[in-house]
């Protein structure tokens, strides 16, 4: 056993020296055998797939359009735009549907690039469908009003008043319009969280006013063609994903479960542990690390969602898997402020698990835990079970003090326990240097990444804490010739 | 991992999209032929020549092969219309009527100074929703104008556009007529 606590000293520190020298990057071929390969190589599979999925989405429904003989009805300029509203409006249709389905929290995609990857992809499509439904619409009121030979605007009108379903459409369109816009970043922070939730939610009551002249009116979709099939069965499949897995699952694990709140203790200033008392918790092994959706059943909380990522590995002893879970919770917000004065009792349904904080998410035999802040506590979790053999693992914990390492007596047992190596990094962040994760003192002597883990380019590294800062040490970490495949980010800060 | 996937993607994309072609260009040959023959159904010289210059190119009125009937034009013109009021017998066709989803166009048959029959010559048919809108409407109006003996009827419900040029047409033949 190897366990050291080195308190902002490299284990193979070389102070002083402006230039490390480079870690030679892990060959190629390294990844082809230790004990998380195959499942490596399945979750890169999985991803291409996905992929794969997506983009030939996008290509079938130009090509079912295709397929029913659409560049032959292009013989005219009004038949020129009209055909473009056509595919601008399938191809934005498939966006939706997609966008959607991320953030169905479907366990293949969760369980392949994690829940914050899908959010991210979720995000990127919004402006593309917007602009792919926006020009449908303008394309088609042209390419009808230049066939009626009327101009675009009288033709929309004609539109809404003469064609049934239509006016459904025009009000799918604004609705698409204010939940894209209200979603932009810069509006997004002026508004409260929960008003950003609700005009979102009309995202749905956009897809389903969309519908009904997508079967009525549009050629495409008529009444005997296997295109119509095809359709239906991806909105279904679409709706039913939706309900299942945001709906029915989580039902169903807060039955399951039955978690009601146990203990609430300080750890520090304005940060709780959360423990948690239910049955069947055998069936969540592994989830520690990962986050779940909790609601706090007591007036005034239970419609607030918190996502938090449990910071011990679920305990299960009864005979019918009664345990603990435990979430350790730091006073960021409105809604988690009032979490620190929850009473024992209080019933609790969750979503989960979600995320790849897991043991799922590795690659390779080493591992490096990287966390700052409130981001130490599903490290705290992941550290307890994912496997490494002795001297295999390093955990470097960042924070402004030493009591802003929460949990770090759990996690220095836990390393004694394990035979990891632990870096406590404390001190005030280097102010002149932006880019850095280090405390000042660690960066004025020159360290970084490869000081602390030299056998980091042959890692997982696992990164949790706030945006600025984990971006500076995947910087470091890549600099030093860690993959993206090798790193693993959670998100804590929504 | 990434070129892969990307890779991948883009060689399954094209792929679809070229049997969609593929299928597509079949179709548009097989179509053109089936819409002739919808459209021609009932009488020998109604396909219009490529309808005006807003004629979204529908494959019907392309496709079949004879365009002797009248062209775009409004107006009509009675086969065999006489003078006389009352006694007023033929077939008048009425005027073609272009809509976004295909034109239209009936022809009336008149003995002793009433509809005796209401014939289209074209309906929309610009796409099969368009065909089975037309192939639900068309009996619901040759019904009403039969027994209303004018083109004052209510519109099919869900067939706005053809309703309308059918019976504007209806209206023109019904002027040639002189009833």
């Amino acid at each position: 056993m190897k366990t050291q606590l080195l308190p902002a000293t490299p284990a193979t520190g070389r102070p002083g020296q402006p230039g490390l020298p480079s870690i030679p990057r892990a060959p190629r071929g390294r990844t082809d055998h230790g004990r998380f390969a195959r499942q490596h190589r399945q979750r890169l599979l999985r991803a291409d797939l996905l992929t794969v999925i997506a983009w030939t989405s996008v290509a079938a429904s130009v090509a079912l359009w295709l397929a029913d003989g659409g560049t032959s009805a292009v013989t005219s300029p009004a038949a020129l735009f009209t055909a473009a509203g056509i595919v601008a409006g399938l191809a934005g249709m498939d966006l939706v549907l997609l966008m959607l389905l991320l953030v169905a929290r479907i366990p293949f995609i969760d369980r392949t690039v994690g829940h914050d990857r899908a959010l991210e992809f979720h995000r990127k499509l919004g402006k593309p469908s917007l602009y792919l439904l926006l020009a449908h619409g303008m394309f088609i009121a042209v390419g009808y009003g230049m066939a009626d030979g009327l101009d675009p605007i009288s033709e929309s009108i004609a539109l809404w008043t003469l064609v049934p379903d239509m006016w459904l459409a025009f009000v799918s369109m604004a609705l698409f319009v204010a939940v894209v816009v209200t979603s932009l970043v810069a509006v997004r922070r002026r508004f409260p969280y929960e008003f950003w939730y609700v005009v979102h939610l009309l995202t749905y009551a956009a897809v389903g006013t969309s519908l009904p002249h997508q079967f009525s009116a549009g050629g495409l979709f008529a009444e005997g063609t296997w295109q119509r099939w095809y359709w239906l069965a991806v909105c279904i499949a679409t709706g039913a994903a939706l309900l299942y897995c945001r709906i029915a699952q989580p039902l169903v694990a807060t039955f399951r479960h039955r978690l009601t709140v146990s203990r609430v203790t300080g750890v520090a200033p304005g940060v709780v542990n959360i423990e948690m008392t239910g049955r069947h918790l055998g069936r969540l092994a592994g989830a520690g690390g990962r986050f779940f959706v909790w609601r706090f059943l007591a007036p005034g909380l239970w419609w607030h969602p918190h996502p938090f990522s449990l910071s011990a590995e679920p305990a299960a002893y009864g005979p019918e898997g009664q345990g603990t879970l435990r979430i350790t919770v730091r006073n960021l917000g409105r809604g988690s402020a009032r979490l620190v004065r929850l009473r024992p009792g209080t019933k609790v349904a969750l979503e989960g698990p979600y995320g790849l904080f897991s043991t799922a998410a590795r690659g390779r035999d080493k591992v490096v835990l990287v966390g700052a802040g409130i981001g130490i506590t599903p490290l705290r979790a992941l550290l307890e079970t994912t496997p490494f053999a002795p001297g295999q693992a390093t955990v470097l914990l960042r924070g402004h003090t030493e009591q802003e390492l929460y949990l770090r007596d759990e996690i220095l047992e836990l390393c004694r326990q394990r035979g990891a190596k632990l870096f406590h990094l404390t001190g005030p962040r280097a102010q002149w240097n932006s880019t850095t994760w280090l405390p000042d003192e660690a960066v004025r002597s020159g360290y970084s990444l490869p000081s602390y883990v030299p056998e980091i380019a042959d890692a997982d590294v696992y990164i949790c804490g706030p945006a600025r800062w984990a971006g500076n040490v995947i910087a470091d970490a890549r600099a030093a010739g860690v993959r993206p495949d090798q790193i693993h980010h959670e998100r804590f800060d929504w | 991992m990434k070129a892969r996937g990307a890779l991948s993607a883009a060689v399954a994309s094209a792929g679809i999209l070229l049997a969609g072609w593929q299928a597509g260009t079949q179709v548009a040959g097989v179509s053109t032929t089936n819409n002739g023959s919808t459209t021609a159904a009932g009488t020998s010289g109604a396909g219009t020549s490529g309808g005006g210059a807003s004629a979204s190119g529908s494959a019907g009125s392309s496709g079949s092969s004879d365009s002797s009937g009248s062209s775009g034009s409004a107006g009509s013109s009675g086969t065999s219309g006489s003078s006389g009021g009352a006694s007023t017998a033929g077939t008048f066709k009425g005027s073609v009527v272009q809509t976004r989803f295909g034109a239209v166009q009936v022809q009336i048959t008149v003995s002793a100074g009433k509809i005796s029959e209401v014939t289209a010559l074209q309906l929309t048919d610009d796409d099969r929703k368009s065909i089975q809108i037309s192939n639900r409407a068309a009996p619901l109006l040759r019904t009403e104008v039969l027994s209303a003996q004018s083109a004052a009827v209510k519109t099919v419900s869900g067939a706005t556009v053809t309703s309308n040029a059918y019976l504007s047409s209806l209206q023109a033949a019904i002027d040639a007529a002189n009833l």
